[in-house]
């Protein structure tokens, strides 16, 4: 009986999930924030700095995860709230959880599918990681972090979604400059190092510099387990704040 | 033994910032009966029905559907019914087929159920070739009769329709109003929620009138007339058209509708007379002619708006 409502459980996510895969995959605000936007830093840097695909790979595939994760989830509350969908889907038998952990999924896989399409990319162009199993639960684990980080941006009670999409870009540009993505850590202001410390993108940058034999800051078991914990913290936040903000969008 | 209650209302009161939308409402529904809420605009219908579907929580006061607790249960609760809100669109990226597959999918219907229930809901509402279209291409009439076919893809216990035909041109709402009569002679439970007098007349078995958050009457469309039964109702139909004001001077006690040549006026029994008499006054004044004379009870219309009325004013 318990295993069939767990099964049920994950099937109404699944089904939500797909539903927001077709919804929300080609829409502007996430090809704009989730694939434009990173690819267009990138460029920008290694343009700047004259750096060759095969030296600046980790670094995209930092951003892509970071950026594509976290671009789906901001605006679909707000987006279903606009559309009076968010209600016609409250009132069957799902709770705001499950819409929740569909909409976390879908930006997930998301941002998974973008980063492993460069993994590959890497791997044609004879970029290839020494630990593909390390690289691999990174991305997965970063792309579920960061997605659950998105969906705390769509707490915002508005059913505009620019207004979730200008908050999360507000937090997230500042976060790739002090995630020694550009900038090594330890080449950082004293006083700006410690943030480097509470930012998600420091220890999946980190993860991945070791996955293609750059010097890592950190132990990558270290790496998985902080971010394993920052996917714990962020989606029990994003989960209590959105039920709490709920009634504030219906 | 199946439960006779099947959505049970207890107490339900909510209040946003000053105003109680909904103040005490409890009211029981029993299985396959259509079940009415009436009211004027901002009666708190919709707040009531949101409260039962378990959307918004109320202040105070439980709502049970199929015996579980809506706030409590949700999931389970809302598992038995299938809901068209008046506040809410069907995804309209999406086409029709996919807005179906994604709500059976919701309820685990198993797939090749779903494609066999959907198949039939589209021809039943007319919308089968139109299944492959998106929904931001379909019309108001038909993005409703979808959001209809949406609540019965799992094929519900109860159904609420919240103002089901508002808006519609006459073919959708006659559509509705017809698959809402097969669906009760199924032996399916509905409560919908319309201002539509008429309509609650026609399909409802019994009816709650609601004015101000509170619900001011209960029973059958009929119960209801008879309850008013002390009224009159008298049509005339003159060969020319009313003077206004002349009509005002003389039924100024007594509720009145004009209507080009046609005068309406609603009084007690007991003054008849004095209201027959004071017909015959302005025929003579006028020198209008009478073409058409009817004395009736109240019709439904009639006795809502006296409902509504009498409350606000306490007659």
């Amino acid at each position: 009986m318990r295993s069939k409502g767990i099964r049920q459980y994950l099937r109404k996510i699944w089904v939500l999930c797909l539903k927001d895969m077709k919804l929300y995959y080609f829409k502007g605000p996430t090809v704009v924030m989730g694939i434009l936007m990173p690819l267009f830093i990138w460029f920008a840097f290694v343009v700047g700095k004259g750096f060759s695909f095969t030296e600046s790979l980790p670094m995209l595939i930092a951003l892509a995860s970071f950026f594509t994760s976290s671009s789906i989830t901001p605006i679909v509350m707000p987006w279903e709230a606009r559309q009076k969908t968010l209600e016609m889907l409250l009132s069957r038998p799902v709770t705001i959880n499950i819409i929740l952990f569909g909409t976390a999924l879908a930006s997930s896989l998301f941002g998974i599918f973008i980063s492993s399409i460069l993994v590959i990319i890497g791997l044609i162009l004879n970029v290839i990681s020494h630990n593909l199993i390390s690289l691999a639960l990174g991305i997965m684990i970063s792309s579920s972090c960061y997605s659950f980080m998105g969906l705390l941006f769509s707490a915002v009670p508005s059913d505009v979604p620019a207004d979730a999409v200008m908050l999360s870009s507000v937090v997230k540009l500042p976060l790739i400059f002090i995630s020694g993505i550009f900038i090594p850590i330890s080449e950082l202001p004293d006083y700006i190092r410690p943030l480097a410390f509470i930012s998600p993108l420091t220890y999946f940058s980190d993860l991945v510099n070791y996955s293609y034999g750059c010097n890592p800051l950190l132990n990558p078991l270290t790496d998985i387990v902080i971010l394993f914990f920052l996917t714990i913290i962020f989606m029990v936040l994003a989960l209590v704040i959105n039920k709490r903000t709920l009634m504030r969008r219906l | 033994m199946p439960l006779e209650n099947v959505v049970e209302a207890y107490d339900l009161t909510k209040t946003f910032g000053n105003i109680k939308a909904v103040d005490g409402v409890s009211f029981r529904v029993r299985r396959g009966e259509i079940y009415g809420l009436l009211g004027p605009n901002g009666a708190g219908k919709t707040t009531t029905i949101r409260m039962i579907i378990g959307i918004i929580t109320p202040d105070k006061g439980e709502a049970y559907i199929m015996g579980y607790n809506v706030h409590k249960e949700p999931v389970k609760a809302r598992s038995f019914i299938g809901v068209v809100p008046e506040i809410s669109n069907p995804y309209v990226d999406l086409t029709v087929w996919e807005n179906l597959m994604l709500i059976g999918g919701i309820y685990c219907v198993p797939k090749e159920v779903r494609v066999r229930r959907a198949e039939k809901l589209l021809k039943m509402l007319g919308m089968y070739e139109d299944r492959n279209r998106k929904v931001k291409a379909l019309s108001k009439g038909m993005r409703r009769r979808l959001l209809l076919a949406m609540a019965l893809i799992s094929d519900p216990d109860i159904l609420f329709l919240d103002e089901p035909t508002s808006g519609l041109d006459v073919i959708s709402a006659r559509i509705i109003r017809s698959l809402l009569l097969k669906l009760k002679k199924r032996g399916k439970t509905i409560i919908l929620t319309t201002h539509n007098i008429d309509e609650a007349g026609m399909l409802c078995d019994r009816v709650a009138v609601m004015n101000r958050g509170r619900i001011i009457a209960m029973g059958t469309p009929e119960e209801l007339k008879i309850k008013f039964g002390k009224y009159t109702r008298i049509l005339l139909c003159f060969n020319k058209e009313v003077d206004v004001e002349l009509v005002k001077k003389h039924f100024d006690s007594y509720e009145t509708i004009i209507q080009g040549r046609r005068l309406i006026i609603i009084c007690k029994l007991r003054d008849i007379e004095e209201v027959l008499d004071q017909i015959l006054r302005i025929v003579r004044t006028c020198n209008l002619n009478i073409e058409e004379l009817q004395a009736s009870g109240l019709n439904f219309e009639d006795v809502f708006i006296r409902l509504i009325r009498g409350d606000r004013d306490e007659i």
